[in-house]
């Protein structure tokens, strides 16, 4: 309810939003799969399928296919993000296309924590004409002379 | 440990508090209470937060002074309860004023602020003079002097004979 217990961050923005010049944050993914498994059969049809033309379209993004030995764990997309996030997702039972959305996705998502942003604003520059105090906008005399009781 | 953050000590003046001065002269209690309760919970300030304790301090001299209008003088009436059976006081605004000459102003106030547990902390920043005397450590902090509400009314012994001499008649009696 009231979000204390939740993480959560403030709102930031990678290099400027990309301002001037894109630098794509992922930068390795890996495809980790069974050559066996049931489950894997997607992942397997978009190493046939969709892999290539993927790493072409993301030349910035390292493509590593990992084959397990075996049946071994459940299939994964693996990413490594320039500010150190890794993420896995599990794409058990998932097809081709599927896997392609979620890769692209990934690929365009910033590696920032996917958690509730506490204020929807932020700013590097918090005041320009300095912060708030009792003597802003007040005659300048009062810094000057001191307490001055107006006599009648 | 010292903060590292830049804008840490940029705080202190922002929070620091202000002490102001009120003359309630020929002024109106309630008035007088409505500027009084703005500073005391800090609602002129742009950094006004309800959880945030920025009320500044108000000295009110001339207390005994105030002036109320209409016949409250004689009409308006001060309930109170001791908690004992036929403990129930009633004293009219001129019996009040002559026990104790702040009792009408600080009354005023601590009925305007918010019925909280601020109330009595809000309170304590608030200093009542009978006279125009203040002490010596007060004086010094005093920032600013809040305007008055009303204008202080001149009477007619402080008018120097010429002025009155030049005063427009419409008729001559």
């Amino acid at each position: 309810m009231t979000g204390r217990g939740s993480p959560s961050r403030f709102l930031t923005a990678v290099l400027h939003n990309g301002v001037g010049r894109y630098v794509r944050q992922l930068q390795r993914l890996q495809l980790l799969f069974s050559p066996t498994a049931a489950d894997a059969r997607g992942a397997r049809q978009f190493v046939e399928e969709a892999a290539q033309d993927f790493a072409r379209q993301h030349p910035d993004v390292v493509l590593y296919v990992s084959p397990h030995s075996g049946p071994g764990p459940a299939p994964v997309l693996r990413a490594e993000y320039l500010n150190g996030t890794v993420r896995e997702e599990l794409i058990a039972s998932k097809t081709s296309e599927e896997i392609v959305q979620l890769a692209t996705k990934m690929a365009n998502q910033s590696g920032l924590d996917i958690i509730r942003i506490r204020k929807p604003f932020h700013t590097d520059n918090p005041s320009i004409q300095g912060q708030w105090h009792p003597l802003t906008n007040k005659p300048s005399i009062l810094t000057v002379q001191g307490p001055r009781l107006q006599p009648q | 440990m010292i903060s590292t953050d830049p804008f840490c000590f940029q705080q202190w003046a922002t929070f620091g508090r202000a002490w102001y001065l009120l003359d309630a002269k020929m002024q109106p209690p309630g008035k007088i209470a409505a500027a009084t309760v703005i500073r005391l919970e800090g609602r002129h300030k742009p950094i006004y937060h309800a959880l945030n304790d920025c009320g500044d301090h108000v000295v009110i001299i001339n207390t005994r002074h105030i002036a109320f209008s209409g016949n409250k003088w004689e009409q308006k009436v001060y309930s109170s309860h001791t908690g004992y059976p036929g403990g129930f006081k009633q004293v009219t605004a001129t019996q009040l004023h002559l026990k104790d000459p702040t009792a009408i102003v600080k009354l005023a106030v601590y009925r305007m602020l918010p019925k909280n547990l601020q109330r009595r902390t809000l309170m304590q920043r608030l200093h009542l003079f009978p006279e125009d005397v203040i002490p010596e450590d007060i004086e010094k902090n005093l920032l600013q002097e809040i305007p008055q509400p009303r204008e202080v009314p001149k009477r007619l012994d402080e008018y120097t004979p010429e002025e009155i001499a030049a005063f427009p008649k419409v008729w001559t009696p």
